[in-house]
């Protein structure tokens, strides 16, 4: 019986591996990616029922250590300040995220010219340019052209709805002189492709029922599959096995009855987030590879970087239909985003305004707080301030620090025995200055635009979403993980296609900046598969 | 009201008074009449079939607030409520979690605070555009607003 060897084995079918299995298609390989979860029925998400709120508290948790599934696996967070959050399904944590879809900006690519930090990515944003503009195609961008904060670009798709949130907000930035632009969002503002409009559910971090946010799982892979890739869920990999010449030659996983299994390939891609990535590479050990896969530069698992955030609220007066509409999607201020060492930290941050909270968040956090209390008083302190509400995110640039990791947790594992990763991080000096400028600056811009009451809290812990810098891309094989082009300094046929790769994180949501490297990193591939272990 | 806590939780008619009277001490009525008291929202049919993990606590709850309960005047159970509250947060806050995630999903209380009857999905909301033209201040300022060319 002839082995069963496939040419291109991606894993992870999350926002990377999806785009890189569409875009690797084009050359009737056989592909093949392995996803440990399964795929999700938006008829199963919590806004099909009218307890959305709570339902969004069990299986679509966005902290994996809550939902607890078994396709899930358990993160020690003890000696981190942020709990990683994720989803391990086909579309990875694109089914739970805000589809908040802004660019790094073409500095974010020279941290090391512009500041003296960190370092340079090897690429720039003129070598990613088609890619987003590809990327945005596929998946589906809002957004509007113009916006004098980045290089000229057109989304395919008109803005989101701003509302009276976004209006209400802008108005304080005017007032403040300071710039502003509606957000561009993986959420589509008119029927595309096949898609219906967003209908303005509101929580888009427990799924889409109505498919107007662009996951990954109604986007790139429907096309990919019909152009032959083959999806396998339920399949998690443990270890990427290497031959004697120190290739890969496939990876061991166990498939949805737990049996283990082989499977053999010419190409090794990986795209299981910043996380999942190093915690697979540091189980791959073999003689070659005593601390794991691709790592003689020690730099696998280092460097781990996320965004910093925080959150400005203000309360207004008039009414803003708060609850309805995207809620992490709506206007964006990049204002203090460049660079300025004369504001005591360097690099900066993002602010992006978001719409409010259903009744039951608005109540529990009332509680919390003491501003809406049971009792006779409940019924006037809600109708105060659910639907009055604004609120701006701080999302900082976070520089990468050695110290900041993910190893392997020598107790907890898996559900298949395999070692669960355990982060180590804290918040350097630079992150917390500039947090705290952000909130300060959150809440001028909340007064400007008349809110009656404005609170502020951060860096706050549960906001672990974007899993960054854990396998650097880099020209120097002593200090990082992969080339400029995705492939491992030490394993010619082994490719990273994550955000493990990034060099620095830059200050906003990196979805789309994720995936232009993916797509990048696959037509890279396409124009070098004559010469692609050389 | 619905056959209370199921077969496998029974409680007694004082401890069904003890229950709305709690619901009410936590959630009255509005004084204008278009917001219901938590008792009048079906609790109990919301445990059986939302919040089971919560039904096994429900006695012990009522066991906080004492046998007189039902009879005591609104000053008293509130100082009651605010004991238990304090005596046993966690416990407190689950159930004040689950009645307010009772109340907000009735259709009486939806309608009165603007929200759509039943799942948000399909029915969705209506969202204002907004006025662009809010824009002009940065258009107009765009070389200030630019991006550093590297």
């Amino acid at each position: 019986m002839a082995e069963d060897i496939v040419d291109v084995l991606i894993i992870g079918a999350g926002a990377s591996g999806a785009a890189m299995a569409w875009s690797l298609a084009d050359t009737r390989m056989r592909i093949v990616c392995l996803e440990q979860g399964d795929w999700t029925n938006p008829s199963d998400y919590p806004t099909n029922a009218a307890n959305w709120e709570s339902q969004a508290f069990g299986p679509y948790h966005i902290n994996p250590n809550q939902r607890g599934l078994d396709t899930d696996y358990p993160i020690n967070n003890d000696d981190s300040s942020v709990n990683v959050v994720n989803f391990n399904v086909v579309g990875g944590s694109t089914i739970l995220y805000a589809a908040h879809f802004p660019r790094l900006h073409p500095a974010d690519f020279k941290v090391k010219s512009i500041d003296g930090v960190a370092d340079d990515w090897p690429i720039d944003y003129s070598t990613l340019e088609p890619y987003f503009n590809q990327n945005d195609r596929m998946m589906g961008v809002s957004g509007l052209a113009g916006d004098p904060m980045y290089p000229p670009k057109q989304p395919p798709l008109p803005p989101l709805p701003m509302g009276l949130v976004g209006e209400a907000v802008a108005k304080g930035f005017n007032a403040l002189g300071w710039h502003w632009w509606p957000s561009d969002s993986a959420i589509i503002s008119q029927p595309y492709e096949g898609r219906d409009k967003c209908l303005n559910l509101g929580p888009c971090i427990s799924g889409c029922a109505q498919g107007g946010k662009s996951s990954t799982d109604i986007t790139y892979w429907p096309e990919a599959i019909r152009r032959g890739v083959e999806l396998r869920t339920r399949s998690r990999v443990r270890e990427i096995t290497v031959n004697d010449q120190g290739f890969a030659d496939g990876v061991i996983y166990y498939n949805a009855d737990g049996e283990e299994c082989f499977q053999r390939a010419e190409v090794v891609v990986m795209a299981c987030n910043g996380v999942g990535t190093p915690r697979i590479l540091l189980n791959s050990t073999s003689p070659q590879f005593p601390n794991g896969l691709a790592n003689n530069s020690g730099m696998v698992g280092k460097n781990l970087m996320f965004h910093p955030v925080g959150f400005v609220q203000g309360v207004f007066e008039e009414r803003l239909d708060s609850h309805k509409g995207p809620q992490g999607c709506c206007i964006l201020s990049k204002e203090f985003y460049e660079s300025d060492p004369r504001r005591g930290f360097v690099r900066g941050y993002n602010m992006q305004v978001t719409r409010g909270s259903g009744p039951l968040n608005t109540a529990m956090a009332g509680f919390a707080n003491g501003t809406i209390p049971w009792g006779a008083g409940h019924h006037a302190a809600f109708a105060n301030r659910f639907d009055h509400v604004a609120s701006i995110g701080i999302i900082g640039e976070d520089l990468p620090e050695a110290h900041n990791t993910v190893t392997l947790d020598p107790q907890l594992t898996d559900a298949q025995g395999i070692p669960a990763p355990k982060i180590t991080y804290r918040y350097s000096d630079n992150s917390l200055a500039m947090m705290a400028h952000g909130l300060a600056r959150g809440e001028e811009a909340m007064r400007a635009a008349g809110a009656i009451e404005v609170t502020s809290a951060g860096p706050l812990r549960e906001t672990g979403w974007h899993l960054l810098g854990t396998a650097r891309m880099g020209n120097d094989p002593k200090s990082s993980v992969v080339n400029h082009w995705g492939r491992s300094h030490d394993v010619k046929n082994l490719f990273i296609a994550d955000g493990s790769i990034f060099v620095t994180g830059g200050g906003v949501n990196p979805t789309s900046t994720i995936q232009a490297c993916a797509l990048y990193i696959a037509d890279t591939m396409k124009k070098n598969l004559a010469n692609l272990f050389d | 009201m619905a056959d209370l806590l199921g077969t496998d939780h029974p409680l007694s008619i004082a401890q069904r008074a003890q229950l709305d009277a709690l619901l009410d001490t936590l959630l009255p009525a509005s004084t204008d009449g278009r917001l219901p008291s938590a008792a009048a929202v079906d609790f109990p049919q919301y445990l059986n079939t939302q919040a089971p993990d919560l039904l096994t606590s429900i006695a012990v709850i009522l066991g906080h607030l004492g046998d007189d309960f039902a009879e005591l005047t609104d000053p008293e159970q509130i100082q009651r409520v605010n004991h238990f509250s304090q005596s046993v947060p966690d416990l407190f806050k689950t159930l004040l979690t689950h009645v307010y995630d009772c109340y907000y999903q009735n259709g009486q209380v939806r309608h009165a605070i603007g929200m759509v009857q039943g799942a948000v999905f399909p029915e969705g909301n209506e969202v204002l555009s907004g006025d662009l033209s809010l824009l002009d201040p940065v258009i107009d300022n765009q070389h200030r607003h630019q991006y550093r060319k590297v």
